[in-house]
């Protein structure tokens, strides 16, 4: 039945919550990674 | 001569301690939404993202002026910066805003004027980085990304302003007297987390833009042998 309500949706919210801590982890190694070099 | 302090990851630590806690807020604590249930909690990541987007932009833009009206390279090194973490934090923004569309709006992407005006300036940033790439005369390249900054810029409040000013599929902003007293731990917590880590990002972005200019703009070992013969 249709309640207008959103139902369940648990493995969307693990996805964005999933992507935003690699991003940020993904970016911080590239900056790390990056600045190593460079410092070389 | 760039220095080399531990600061940025002091800022970077305190940033993954806030988001650590507020996350486990927004997932375990915090009350499902009434209508959107569960889903709501992507919230508690998808609106810091863009307050500390559009703030990292404001940054970009703020550096730019500072560029042009300096000439100071030390500008130029922060615009570097201001732009690929803007591009970065757009990019999740975007992705967020899609895995929340899908189960509340039924789509992933929809051309309404936030998501375009959005996905517009994400791409004239990446545009901007794309033309550092290719200019290699630093002085031209540190003005022309200035003044594409500026103009870029003019995208946010549009952005900002698109929910009111068009019929948008997308909400309009909300304010503390409009979210749950329950909603606004998770919230304002994860604010601070991601602006403190776009802070430490910030810094070490800096410090590595300023690394590559100055040896780019150290004088090359031929001219600096003929510079020595003259004065000898």
């Amino acid at each position: 039945m249709n309640t207008g309500i959103v139902q369940g949706g648990w493995e969307f919210v693990v996805a964005a919550y999933a992507l935003t801590g690699t991003a940020f982890l993904v970016y911080g190694i590239s900056l790390w990674t990056r600045l190593r070099r460079e410092q070389k | 001569m760039v220095q080399r302090s531990r600061v940025p990851y002091l800022w970077l630590a305190l940033g993954v301690a806030c988001l650590l806690f507020g996350s486990y807020q927004g997932l375990f604590v915090a009350p499902a939404e009434q209508y959107m249930g569960d889903v709501q909690r992507i919230m508690y990541v998808h609106v810091p993202t863009a307050w500390n987007w559009m703030l990292a932009v404001i940054f970009s833009f703020i550096v730019a002026i500072g560029f042009l009206f300096t000439n100071d390279y030390k500008w130029d090194a922060r615009l570097e910066a201001g732009l690929e973490v803007s591009v970065l934090l757009a990019f999740l923004l975007c992705c967020q805003g899609s895995i929340w569309a899908k189960p509340t709006w039924g789509v992933w992407w929809d051309w309404d004027p936030r998501l375009t005006s959005t996905a517009v300036l994400l791409f004239s940033m990446l545009g901007i980085l794309a033309l550092r790439r290719f200019v290699e005369d630093a002085p031209r390249r540190a003005i022309w990304s200035a003044v594409a900054t500026i103009i870029a810029s003019v995208d946010l409040p549009i952005v900002y302003m698109s929910v009111k000013w068009w019929n948008s599929l997308h909400q309009q902003q909300s304010t503390p007297q409009t979210v749950a007293s329950a909603f606004h731990l998770p919230l304002r917590v994860n604010a601070l987390g991601i602006l403190f880590l776009m802070i430490g990002f910030l810094m070490l972005r800096t410090r590595l833009a300023a690394l590559r200019l100055e040896h780019e703009l150290a004088a090359p070992p031929l001219y600096a042998h003929e510079e020595a013969g003259e004065l000898a």
